[in-house]
């Protein structure tokens, strides 16, 4: 079964990929991967298409992803989407990062999304994430609908009235609307890619 | 360059009590600074990776004197913290002051560095090693003993990795006969200053911009030109290597300069417009680094060019604030989710909803009113009927597009209006109870409206009729606009988002609904046989109508009591009391004729107009008159209180009502105020929040507007499972759909959990 599926989602993917800007980029079809996740299973875009994709550039070692994480911001809006029509993804470019950091990082917070390992930065690269957090929601053609930052408190001193970017976007998609700031600037540490 | 506010009290409290007296001996500067002045943090492998120091160019100020006041910050090799703009990742550094009884301006940025990731893919601004950033302070003119100075800087180090870091540092100052210059700090200071780019006019320098086309295409990649002119007879000097710092510019995705060979001070400008189109113009800010490091930079600010949608694109709405500011949410927004509604479908539910505001409790005088006119239009002048009722339908659909003009012409002027908007006006109000006094005394029979009394019942003037039946029509609207009825507030709030045109046809169908009942009296054959016959009868009725109207008017002054307190309301009742004396005095001189009539009517108009320049002065009074509400346990309706009961479980109820509004009393009386309602809220731990949309408030109108609404009541249900999609009830409210509404969404929780 699963080499079968694999053809079929690399059939799917090659001619997406070769579609696909070389960059994402708002309005333009989402670069295509296939990255495994932490316990080894792989995760292709093309899986997912007819579901909005949220793709979620993290390091547990960012001072910036555990105040989020402390505060359960992905966790939270993770877990108020449409499980149904909603696939999240954490992808992890830290070169220095291995499954197993990620598996126990996983079971430290508590969630349940897989975190894809891309140590060797291509695919982070190929979405040009540059911070951790750094946000992109895709829609269910495959198109990247937003690229930023996951809210609208920098410092995490907000007490009230943050917006969540993308919260914000993914229920536009979901009720067929135009996400109203499709970019914004994405805050954090920088991606810690191989060099 | 307004990184920095001035943040009083907030975390003073939190401050180590500063080192009384200074040493102000000659000696290593470091050992001139009390202990409370030095921070350091971000530690990291037994080490912090930044010191900070808070700094003045003064040992001592004079009361009144300028000085300098800045924060030094030291970072260990390889370590940098970030300019105002901090690049593609990283965070701006902010230093917020607390300095009672000194003034501190704008925080100053020297010219920074630009830093990128050593495989080049990631570039960042902001300083390496040491970084004074300073701004201007002024001691007040009152300052004595000393100035208490305290700033906390909030930074992120970042090397390979990042560490965020929060100093506080205090200080005092000594307040004396003379400013003294802190020989240890000037130059730091002098040094800082230097760096800090300036504007191109004041050096002598000019820059110009063209662009390659203009406007800027949302999302697409544009061209252009920049030319540095140096001050006459100077060269334009080389430029180093990253010369150009963008400062984030909202609306471009992209900004670089080139030096474009062999034409020096001449620059190649490549950008790229964000997709999403900005709601301003966007300006090309940033620093040009002119010459070797160290030299002067300029500050660049110039307009760039319109940015339009791509063909085709949605063009995004900016995001909606969570509260936003009554300035702008003047204009009532237009309601997206309305335009699922088809136009006929609109204009359909405003002629039923017209035709429900009949039986709604504000219409009901008017009503009987006008029934009992038609006791007597039927019987005696039957030929008439058909044109009673068209002049009737007539008042009502005239001023329905009356009101319609009118809620047009405010929305040209900016104001947010809704359905009994006018009833938020204490003029307005003072207006429609005015009117009903007179009626009511009219139809005890103190005056006559256009005969003369004696000749009435053999001159049944015709005229006069027609002109009486479309007055009653409206009064109808007049009264019928506080009551909502099912199907009307989406009707109305459809149509306020829209054209002109809609706004017009909307009102026009509002109104031809609400003149229904009589139309179908005249219209359908044989209906006119079941209502009484006429008699002696009709004139006690015509005055028990009068005390109904009465009744009418204790509700308006209620609700002037609402909007203006006990004053305005003794203010109305004294100016009712005058246009009593008015009826009365215009009863006496009509069955006068000539000069004699003409002088009376003078005198009721004098006593008139002076009553009423006397008594209808109203002010607003604050908000705090908020009477209890009839429900208990409710809050006053706070988008972030009601966040907050949603996030601690609560499932939410908001009652959107006004003191004018009937249908809310009524749903409040009849319904919310049950006990087996308020057991289920009680069941369900409900929140109950009143937003009371009395008075004008924009946050309300706005809310309404988001669900296609202009006017209330409106009723939300929300549950903490779905806090995005509230349950939205019927304007008529029943224990039943109420109980269940609270049920379903404490079941969502439940389903959720």
């Amino acid at each position: 079964m699963k080499p079968y599926f694999t053809a079929v989602a690399l059939a799917v993917m090659l001619p997406v990929a070769a579609l696909a800007a070389d960059t994402a980029q708002v309005g333009k079809p989402a670069p295509a991967f296939t990255l495994k996740d932490e316990a080894g299973k792989e995760h292709s875009l093309s899986q997912y298409k007819g579901k909005v994709v949220v793709l979620e550039w993290t390091n547990p070692g960012c001072p910036f992803v555990q105040r989020h994480y402390t505060a359960d911001t992905m966790q939270k809006t993770f877990s108020t989407l449409d499980g149904k029509k909603v696939v999240w993804l954490a992808v992890d470019s830290t070169a220095s990062n291995t499954p197993d950091k990620s598996a126990a990082w996983k079971k430290t917070e508590g969630f349940s999304y897989p975190v894809l390992q891309d140590a060797s930065g291509t695919v982070g690269k190929a979405y040009g994430a540059k911070t951790t957090p750094h946000m992109y929601v895709i829609d269910e053609q495959g198109v990247v609908r937003y690229a930023g930052a996951i809210d609208d408190d920098p410092r995490g001193n907000k007490k009230e009235g943050t917006t969540n970017h993308v919260k914000t976007a993914v229920d536009a998609l979901l009720s067929g609307k135009p996400v109203p700031a499709a970019t914004t600037e994405p805050y954090g540490c920088s991606v810690k890619y191989k060099s | 360059m307004t990184q920095q506010r001035v943040r009083r009290s907030s975390w003073r409290a939190l401050l180590l009590v500063p080192v009384l007296g200074l040493c102000l001996g000659a000696g290593e500067a470091r050992a001139q600074l009390p202990s409370t002045a030095v921070a350091s943090g971000a530690p990291d492998e037994g080490n912090d990776r930044v010191e900070a120091a808070l700094l003045t160019d003064v040992a001592q100020v004079k009361a009144g004197d300028a000085f300098r006041v800045g924060v030094r910050f030291r970072m260990d090799p390889g370590w940098h913290i970030y300019w105002k703009n901090p690049g593609e990742s990283g965070l701006a550094s902010e230093v917020t002051w607390d300095t009672p009884g000194t003034t501190v301006g704008a925080l100053q940025w020297p010219a920074p560095s630009t830093f990128r990731t050593s495989d080049g893919y990631i570039t960042t601004y902001g300083y390496a090693d040491e970084v004074l950033l300073f701004a201007e302070a002024r001691a007040s003119a009152q300052a004595q003993g000393s100035l208490q100075l305290s700033a906390a800087a909030d930074v992120l180090v970042c090397e390979v990795h990042c560490l965020p870091a929060q100093l506080m540092l205090t200080r005092n100052l000594p307040v004396g006969p003379q400013t003294q210059p802190d020989p240890a700090h000037e130059s730091a200071f002098a040094a800082a200053h230097s760096r800090v780019p300036v504007a191109p006019e004041s050096s002598g320098h000019a820059v110009t911009l063209a662009l390659d086309t203009k406007p800027l295409t949302a999302g697409q990649p544009f061209t252009g030109t920049l030319t540095v002119t140096a001050p006459k007879g100077q060269p334009v000097p080389a430029v180093e290597k990253d010369f150009f710092v963008p400062e984030r510019i909202p609306g471009i995705a992209r900004l670089a300069l080139s030096p474009v060979a062999g034409r020096p001070g001449t620059f190649k400008l490549e950008g790229e417009a964000a997709p999403d189109v900005p709601a301003q113009e966007p300006r090309l800010a940033g620093v040009l680094r002119l010459g070797p490091p160290g030299a002067a930079a300029l500050t660049v600010s110039l307009p760039l060019a319109s940015v339009v949608a791509a063909p085709g694109a949605p063009v995004a709405a900016p995001v909606a604030k969570a509260v936003a500011a009554p300035a702008s949410a003047a204009v009532a927004p237009a309601v997206a989710a309305g335009s699922s509604l088809s136009l006929g479908l609109v204009l359909l539910f405003a002629f039923l909803g017209g035709a429900l505001l009949n039986l709604m409790p504000c219409v009901f005088p008017v009503l009987a009113l006008k029934a009992y006119g038609f006791t007597r239009t039927v019987h005696a002048e039957r030929g008439q009927v058909g044109l009673h009722a068209l002049a009737y339908a007539g008042g009502i659909v005239g001023s329905m597009l009356v009101l319609a003009g009118v809620v047009l012409a405010l929305r040209a002027g900016g104001s947010s209006v809704g359905w009994g908007f006018q009833f938020q006006e204490p003029l307005f109000v003072a207006a429609v109870a005015a009117v009903l006094v007179a009626f009511a005394l009219n139809l005890f029979g103190v005056f006559n409206v256009g005969t003369d009394g004696t000749a009435l019942v053999e001159k049944v003037d015709s005229s006069h009729g027609f002109s009486r039946s479309a007055g009653e029509g409206v009064l109808a609207v007049v009264l019928a606009t506080p009551c909502s009825a099912p199907l009307l507030g989406t009707a109305v709030g459809f149509a306020l988002a829209a054209g002109p045109a809609t706004v017009l046809a909307t009102f026009f169908m509002l109104g031809l609904g609400l003149a229904l009942p009589f139309c179908l009296l005249v219209l359908v054959p044989g209906l006119t046989k079941l209502l009484p016959k006429p008699g002696a009868w009709m004139e006690r009725g015509k005055q028990l109508l009068g005390f109904a109207l009465l009744g009418t008017t204790v509700w308006l002054v209620w609700v002037m009591g609402g909007l203006t307190g006990v004053d305005g309301m003794a203010r109305l009742l004294s100016f009712l009391a005058v246009v009593g004396l008015g009826a009365w005095m215009y009863g006496l001189v009509q069955g006068a004729s000539g000069g004699r009539k003409a002088a009376g009517v003078a005198a009721v108009v004098a006593v008139l107009a002076v009553g009423g320049l006397l008594s209808l002065r109203f002010e607003e009074t604050g908000p705090a008159v908020r009477k209890a509400s009839m429900v208990a346990e409710s809050q006053p309706w706070d988008e972030e209180a009601v966040a907050a009961a949603l996030k601690a479980g609560q499932p939410v109820f908001i009652d959107f009502t006004a003191d004018w509004c009937l249908t809310c009393k009524f749903n409040e009386r009849t319904v919310l105020t049950r006990e087996d309602v308020r057991a289920a809220f009680a069941q369900h731990n409900v929140a109950f929040f009143v937003a009371d949309w009395t008075r004008r408030d924009a946050r309300i109108s706005a809310k309404l507007a988001e669900f296609g609404r202009a006017g209330v009541p409106m009723y939300l249900v929300v549950s903490p499972a779905a806090p995005d999609k509230p349950e939205v009830l019927p304007e008529l409210l029943t224990s039943d759909s109420v109980t269940d509404a609270v049920r379903r969404a404490a079941g969502r929780l439940a389903d959720a959990r």
